[in-house]
């Protein structure tokens, strides 16, 4: 059964938590750090290749274990166990939420259609990584579009980019390319580039009706009829790879059924790329590096299940983040990788975080009274540095970050020529990470103080933030970051008591631009539109005769 | 004369024996012990017309001695040494020089093993800091698989590249019988003589690969590529020579020289802009018969059976490496299509190279093989090809596709005999 939840601001332990947070909230971290000196110790945790230091948080001891309290009175334990049975968890829908299903290892007997459809992609990737996945005139494939939007973008396109130094095993990569905008900036560029007899288009949609990405796969089939000659069943069979929940549908627009590969309806969209919607990483670093990075997601799936609050990486998080939002009053945070691979993420994070929990209604459909998840943004660590670190340091408003870095880096067989220059560019960026956070935290606490400072070079410091540490950035620990970011996502749901796993802000929007086509074909037909609309429909009318 | 070959490549095949006819006293060394056996069981290493009945009789008359090569044996010590091994071989000749440089008798070490242009004038540097008194020279291979035996005994050409003139006049006595008719030595220095070798195989490779893209032109503006080619041949300025179109170049020879020329040009930081296109366009040439075969049924190929005629890289030799023929194969293989292959020498070496990693029918008949085919391909044009009987052949296959890689048919005397043809770059 899945749990009914209470009204969270009645519970004592949140009343004694926004007590800790009046009394501590002009505590310096830079006092912490001095009164504590083992606070590293305290606040950190590593497991699955990921070492996580959150002691640049404003919380102590005190404050954590009534977090973590505050975790079982919200019965996140029953939640987890839901989540891990297959309960109807996600509420509005009526469905499950069985991502960690996709990587359950084949050796348990589990999910048999899971790794069957895991089985059918992994015959495509080594047919198209070996060359023989062969265009309707028997030309090589050198080129994969990838045409998905949202989850079936975003995911893929981050993981690709974060994985590119790992080459799979055996055959030659394709060029991946990425088209998602409905406008169709991304797929003209794209077909104009690319030779249609050696293109392969993969259509990613879990429903299959996503208008964005039916759009671009018909104007790249239009693209390759013409270079053809006519469409036929050869160029579909050769040239289109469909990905979606709905057989039926796909079957419908043209996709071949051998080149339909499947997944659930209960895998969300920002969940999938877990699934064959992975399929440009498993392209990027073959299928036994897809496997590893579901192994990777695996063990964080079992982290999460088996450690205790105190020790699990993605309740702490969770936590910390509800500290920070809810008790802090923090409304923003930064995410900020310190390896350019990683410079997706934030795009990634942004879909995950705030699509599953931007929500002001229970799970009982009472409206919340407390904040639910900040506004996420970022952009590559030191890149950021040149463009919004100056609010960070000197604005006004408090900025939770989380600054991400790997251990090891170019050591892999590529990069044996410039390897020195590159390591010491690693280093030079991982110093930068460093000094920042430090600098963020500590303010101008960590400058000589014999130097006075005039106003407006001054650092008042004491900006929370997590680091989050890769070994290195393999499939393996990508997939434990990946899970662990869900995972983190679920626990916050859970506490705030709201459904992470639906999306119904996004719905009407896409009802709404329907009826707007029509105003656009004919703005005077149009009745009841604001001011504003009419008059933003007109003059576009207006400009295009 | 002593004299030394080292290597398991034709060229020194060709020169051992060559060498040991004309009187001198030759010890081969052979570093692989597969060739190594062959050769103790009175094989020859690699059929050549006439060279395996040339080889057996110099070595009934005493004049050619076979020997393993190993770094830590004894080596013999002759006046000459003809350095043949594998291309880009470049430690095993550095050792076996240094060896040599020990020795009293050695004058003069000869390197035919084609290698980056500075690779001799290296070995030559380790020679004079090891204080030895032999010069060193290069020949470089320009044997022709297929006629090797002629080639080397006929030469059009001699590259000799020198820089010291007791060298010039051993090699060049050495070389003496080969060059009664006319004087074709041309004398250059060690690092030309290298570089001419493998400009000579860029100018052939480039030529190869530029009719194979006016072919593919060909049969978009509905013209026959034969009648172009002849036109050009025409002209002398162009010549004949290396103007056949077809399934793209393969053998150890013209393909390794080329990407071997690339590595030099890269190795200089100097792009090799066209010659990447040379090879690139020869590539996708190996596989225009598969592209045809799944044209013409529209990429529906599970299942179907396909005939090879021709798996050698050229005929009149056993050797596959490169071959067109190795390429198509695997891509049949990956597509779930049955393969059977005839060949008059290469089949052992194919069925070496294959491993039993898929299926793959090896006929000694050439009909026999084409039974219950849906097409045939034709990429070697050995001469038992070129007029098949064609009511048999009509017989066997069962779909009467003709996919002629070598363009060796008249397309309308084939279409006439109740077949569909397709060459390459003809209507």
């Amino acid at each position: 059964m899945v749990p009914e939840q209470d009204v969270l601001t009645v519970s004592s332990i949140w009343a004694r938590l926004e007590q800790y947070a009046q009394q501590h909230r002009h505590e310096h971290l830079a006092d912490m750090f001095e009164a504590d000196k083992e606070r590293f110790q305290h606040f950190s945790q590593s497991d699955c290749g990921l070492l996580v230091d959150y002691s640049k948080q404003r919380l102590n001891t005190d404050i954590l274990s009534l977090l973590v309290q505050l975790a079982d009175e919200r019965h996140l334990g029953h939640w987890i166990e839901c989540l891990f049975s297959g309960q109807r968890v996600n509420c509005t829908e009526q469905r499950s939420a069985m991502h960690w299903r996709l990587r359950e290892p084949s050796t348990t007997g589990a999910s048999p259609e899971v790794h069957d459809q895991l089985d059918a992609m992994g015959a495509m990737v080594d047919r198209i990584l070996t060359g023989q996945w062969r265009g309707s005139q028997g030309d090589v494939i050198t080129d994969v579009v990838n045409v998905g939007v949202g989850g079936s973008e975003l995911g893929p396109l981050m993981a690709a980019a974060a994985l590119h130094s790992s080459m799979p095993a055996t055959g030659k990569r394709p060029r991946l390319h990425f088209a998602s905008s409905m406008d169709g900036s991304q797929i003209s560029q794209i077909l104009h580039d690319l030779d249609p007899r050696t293109t392969l288009v993969l259509v990613s949609s879990k429903s299959f009706t996503t208008i964005d990405t039916l759009h671009n796969a018909n104007t790249a089939r239009a693209w390759l009829a013409r270079a053809f000659g006519g469409e036929s069943e050869a160029m579909m069979r050769c040239h289109f790879i469909g990905i979606s929940s709905n057989a039926a549908r796909m079957t419908d627009w043209g996709i071949q059924p051998q080149n339909q590969l499947m997944f659930w309806e209960w895998t969300g969209g920002r969940y999938s790329l877990w699934s064959a919607i992975g399929m440009p990483i498993a392209l990027t670093v073959g299928m036994d590096g897809f496997r590893d990075m579901l192994a990777g997601a695996h063990a964080m799936d079992e982290h999460f299940r088996s450690r205790r609050w105190a020790e699990n990486i993605p309740v702490l998080l969770g936590l910390v983040d509800v500290w920070n939002i809810n008790f802090l009053n923090i409304t923003a945070r930064a995410v900020l990788p310190y390896d350019g691979r990683l410079k997706h993420l934030p795009a990634y994070l942004e879909q995950l975080e705030m699509e599953s929990n931007g929500k002001s209604v229970s799970r009982a459909g009472k409206p919340l009274e407390y904040n639910t998840c900040p506004v996420i943004w970022g952009e590559v660590g030191p890149n950021a540095q040149h463009a919004f670190f100056q609010l960070l340091h000197q604005g006004t408003l408090p900025v939770a970050c989380e600054f991400l870095m790997t251990a090891r880096r170019y050591t892999e067989q590529m990069h044996s020529a410039s390897a020195k220059e590159l390591e010491g560019q690693h280093r030079l960026s991982n110093a930068n990470c460093l000094a920042q956070s430090r600098l963020l935290a500590l303010g101008e606490r960590a400058l000589d103080p014999k130097v006075a400072l005039p106003p407006y070079k001054r650092y008042r410091g004491n900006q929370p933030s997590t680091t989050l540490v890769l070994d290195e950035l393999s499939p393996r620990t990508l997939g434990a970051l990946l899970a662990m970011y869900e995972h983190k996502v679920f626990v916050q749901a859970v506490i705030w008591g709201i459904n992470p796993f639906d999306q119904w802000g996004v719905e009407m929007g896409k009802l709404i631009a329907t009826d707007m086509l029509d105003v656009l074909a004919d703005p005077d037909s149009a009745s009841g539109l604001d001011a504003s609309s009419m008059a933003l429909a007109r003059h576009i009318v207006g400009s295009s005769l | 004369m002593q004299i030394s070959v080292y290597g398991d490549t034709l060229c020194a095949q060709v020169t051992a024996t060559a060498l040991a006819q004309t009187g001198h006293d030759v010890y081969w060394y052979v570093t692989d012990m597969g060739a190594w056996n062959a050769l103790e069981q009175g094989a020859a290493i690699y059929k050549e017309p006439g060279l395996r009945f040339l080889l057996e009789e110099q070595r009934r008359s005493g004049r050619l001695r076979y020997r393993l090569y190993s770094e830590s044996k004894r080596l013999n010590d002759s006046r000459v040494v003809f350095l043949a091994v594998q291309p880009g071989k470049v430690s095993l000749l550095e050792s076996i020089v240094a060896h040599h440089a020990a020795m009293p008798a050695f004058e003069l070490a000869v390197t035919q093993t084609v290698c980056a242009v500075g690779t001799s004038e290296r070995l030559r540097d380790g020679l004079v800091d090891s204080g030895s008194r032999a010069e060193l020279a290069v020949m470089p291979d320009m044997t022709q698989a297929g006629r090797a035996y002629d080639a080397f005994t006929r030469p059009d050409c001699i590259l000799i590249g020198h820089e010291n003139e007791e060298a010039r006049v051993l090699l060049c006595e050495i070389m003496r019988p080969y060059v009664r008719t006319r004087d074709t030595f041309r004398h250059m220095s060690l690092r030309e003589a290298e570089f001419a070798r493998l400009a000579s195989s860029g100018i052939l490779a480039t030529r190869i690969s530029f009719m194979n893209e006016m072919a593919q032109l060909a049969e978009r503006v509905d013209v026959d590529i034969s009648v172009i080619r002849e036109a050009l041949a025409a002209d002398s300025r162009i010549g004949s020579a290396y103007l056949y179109p077809g399934c793209g170049f393969g053998g150890p020879g013209l393909s390794g020289d080329v990407m071997s020329l690339v590595d030099t040009l890269q190795g200089y930081d100097a792009h090799a802009g066209l010659l990447e296109q040379v090879l690139a366009i020869n590539e996708r040439q190996k596989e225009v018969l598969f592209r045809k075969f799944w044209q013409y049924y529209g990429g529906n190929v599970v299942g179907k059976r396909v005939v090879i005629w021709g798996a050698a890289f050229k005929p009149g030799t056993h050797r596959v490496e490169n071959s067109p023929a190795l390429k198509v194969i695997e891509a049949l293989w990956a597509q779930g299509v049955q393969v059977a292959v005839h060949d008059p020498l290469a089949l052992p070496e194919l069925s070496r190279w294959a491993d039993g990693r898929g299926d793959l029918e090896l006929y000694k008949d050439q009909y026999m093989a084409a039974a219950d085919a849906d097409a045939l391909m034709l990429f070697t044009e050995w001469k038992q090809y070129w007029s098949p009987e064609w009511a048999r052949l009509r017989g066997e296959l069962r779909e009467p596709l003709i996919l002629d890689g070598r363009n060796i048919y008249d397309p309308v005397f084939v279409r006439s005999q109740g077949f569909q043809y397709k060459g390459v770059g003809r209507i």
